[in-house]
């Protein structure tokens, strides 16, 4: 019965989620929903290598990569946003594959740094191809509204739209993480050896997660673009913005698991515009220390983050209802 | 014909011969046991046929397959199953555990979960099947190690201690599963220093001293040879 519970309370909220916009009028919840939407579903790309305990700080990388795709596609050719979601993916997952062809043998902290290097060096790239890219003026959106153009009067759609981005990855991630690619992630996060010595190509395992996980974030950078109609590379290649608070997002929430990054993004993403907003204005990064205590004191307090103070207890109901029924059990 | 030729295997680590010049064969369906005092290189042929360690020389060849070019993940799939000395269960549950060989050879979850379910009651885990292997006995995970192995349906299984650090009850439980598992057809090479158990189960006996290998042959053939006993107790024989 919990399982069943558990899909009440989510269709509930669910549908709350979807009459929010037609009782406030304020643009600013409107906004606060959708950036949670957003970080959810970014939150959510950039957990499927941390499945496989791979930790990146340069998701930034693809998300720059898929919004200056779409974004010149769009400005320079003409080419729907909607055409260019495919554009988007595949540049971004270029980019995932220039990122793992030296990265595939480095792991752990070598890969992470390697990541944020990667994402300086794409930003430093769109400063300098002035070209292409416009450099740090960046490039504007016209405002043109239509549905082709993905461009709207209101920030309704993008609620909407954000919302559908948020529970798709997710639902995606939970997909991935319960199929043998999920399987073989936590295998190799665990013992890379003992995965090696069973069969599991790991090597080929962390680069299919990175493809995913590259390919999304690339399709949410478009979509993001699309959202604030500016792109500059100190906003889409920002370490903080699109690299570090993914990664505190699913540290906070717990990293490696389906439901982290939704708990980890719906905390910290009003609590990150809050700081912003006012502690940013009395000194200017006062914001950053409380952000870094967070970390700390979760990290010190609850390694496993917060859903690891959640599972337990849902666990223990489930050991007792498949202590008779050992096969009807399900990946949690 | 043989399962298991291993030629001319040698392995160096710098100026260390950790393991030098080997030769034998296994036959298809044979329990083979592997002897030698501690840091005789037992573990590192191990490393070597299961591609953990590349070998240095020589040549491993399993159902007429050269092994020894082929990363990790290829010999297991060509049926090299192994268990480690120092048991490594994933954090995940059993079940989950034994699923992930079974992964391996099949994409379909739920013809996975169904084959680790037929090796955990094969191995008598099927009830901790939903456990985390960190609450469990070392002799329970021992067979979670052996479990795993089974599941990606070896042709070869090289067992690593498996009874080691287990109590003579446990032993005399987890004992007779080595026999079972061969009668299902695996062909199994095993490391043992417990020698009562040892002898009462391997047909033939390899026995090995400072990374080569000095003796072979039934457990009483080898017991007996005067090489085997001045390896273990340093006699003088100045023929060894």
């Amino acid at each position: 019965m919990t399982k069943n519970k558990l899909y009440i309370i989510g269709a509930f909220v669910f549908l709350v989620l979807l009459i929010i916009p037609l009782f406030y009028e304020s643009t600013f919840v409107l906004h606060m929903y959708t950036l949670i939407f957003f970080y959810t579903a970014l939150t959510a790309a950039w957990n499927i290598p941390a499945f496989g305990g791979q930790l990146s700080l340069g998701h930034a990388s693809f998300f720059g990569i898929g919004a200056y795709t779409a974004a010149i596609l769009y400005v320079n050719y003409g080419v729907s946003p909607w055409i260019g979601i495919v554009a988007a993916a595949a540049a971004a997952m270029v980019g995932g594959l220039v990122l793992s062809l030296p990265l595939i043998r480095l792991r752990g902290p070598f890969f992470t740094l390697a990541s944020i290097a990667f994402a300086e060096v794409l930003r430093m790239i769109a400063i300098d191809w002035r070209s292409l890219t416009n450099g740090s003026v960046g490039i504007n959106i016209p405002f043109k509204p239509s549905l082709m153009n993905l461009t709207f009067q209101s920030g309704m759609p993008f609620y909407y739209i954000s919302l559908a981005l948020a529970v798709g990855v997710v639902y995606l991630t939970y997909r991935i993480r319960s199929s043998a690619l999920g399987f073989h992630l936590r295998a190799a996060a665990s013992d890379d050896e003992a995965a090696k010595a069973l069969g599991v190509n790991t090597t080929l395992t962390h680069f299919i997660a990175l493809m995913w996980s590259s390919g999304i974030t690339g399709v949410l950078g478009l979509f993001y673009v699309f959202y604030i109609y500016v792109l500059e590379p100190q906003t889409f290649f920002s370490l903080d913005l699109f690299s570090l608070q993914p990664a505190l997002n699913g540290i906070i929430g717990g990293m490696g698991t389906v439901w982290g990054p939704v708990i980890g993004a719906i905390l910290m993403t009003p609590l990150g515009e809050f700081l912003r907003f006012y502690l940013g204005t009395i000194q200017q990064g006062l914001n950053f220390v409380v952000y870094g205590l967070v970390l700390v004191l979760t990290v010190r307090f609850i390694p496993g983050g917060i859903v690891s103070l959640l599972t337990p207890m849902i666990k223990r109901k489930k050991a007792k209802k498949t202590a008779n029924l050992p096969k009807e059990t399900e990946v949690a | 014909m043989a399962l298991l030729e291993v030629k001319q295997l040698t392995k160096r680590f710098g100026g260390l011969v950790a393991v030098n010049q080997m030769n034998f064969e296994v036959a298809q369906g044979e329990i083979v046991g592997l002897i030698g005092p501690n840091g005789a290189g037992k573990t590192t042929v191990f490393n070597l046929i299961s591609g953990i360690l590349p070998a240095t020389e020589g040549s491993i060849v399993l159902n007429n397959c050269e092994l020894s070019r082929m990363p990790a993940h290829r010999r297991s799939l060509a049926g090299i199953g192994r268990t480690f000395q120092v048991v490594r269960p994933f954090e995940m549950t059993v079940l989950e555990n034994v699923m992930v060989p079974a992964l391996t050879r099949t994409k379909n979850t739920a013809k996975a979960r169904k084959k680790a379910f037929q090796v955990l009651e094969m191995m008598g885990l099927d009830e901790l099947a939903e456990a985390e292997p960190g609450n469990l006995t070392l002799a329970q995970r021992k067979r979670i190690e052996v479990a795993r192995a089974l599941a990606t349906d070896p042709k070869l299984l090289l067992l690593d201690e498996v009874l080691a650090g287990l109590n003579p009850t446990e032993v005399a439980e987890n004992l007779p599963l080595i026999r079972q598992v061969r009668d299902k057809g695996v062909t199994i090479i095993f490391i043992e220093h417990l020698m009562d158990a040892m002898m009462s189960v391997s047909e033939r006996v390899l026995v090995m001293d400072q990374g080569s290998l000095i003796s072979s042959g039934t457990p009483t053939e080898v017991t007996n040879d005067e090489c085997v006993i001045k390896a273990y107790l340093g006699e003088e024989d100045p023929q060894c």
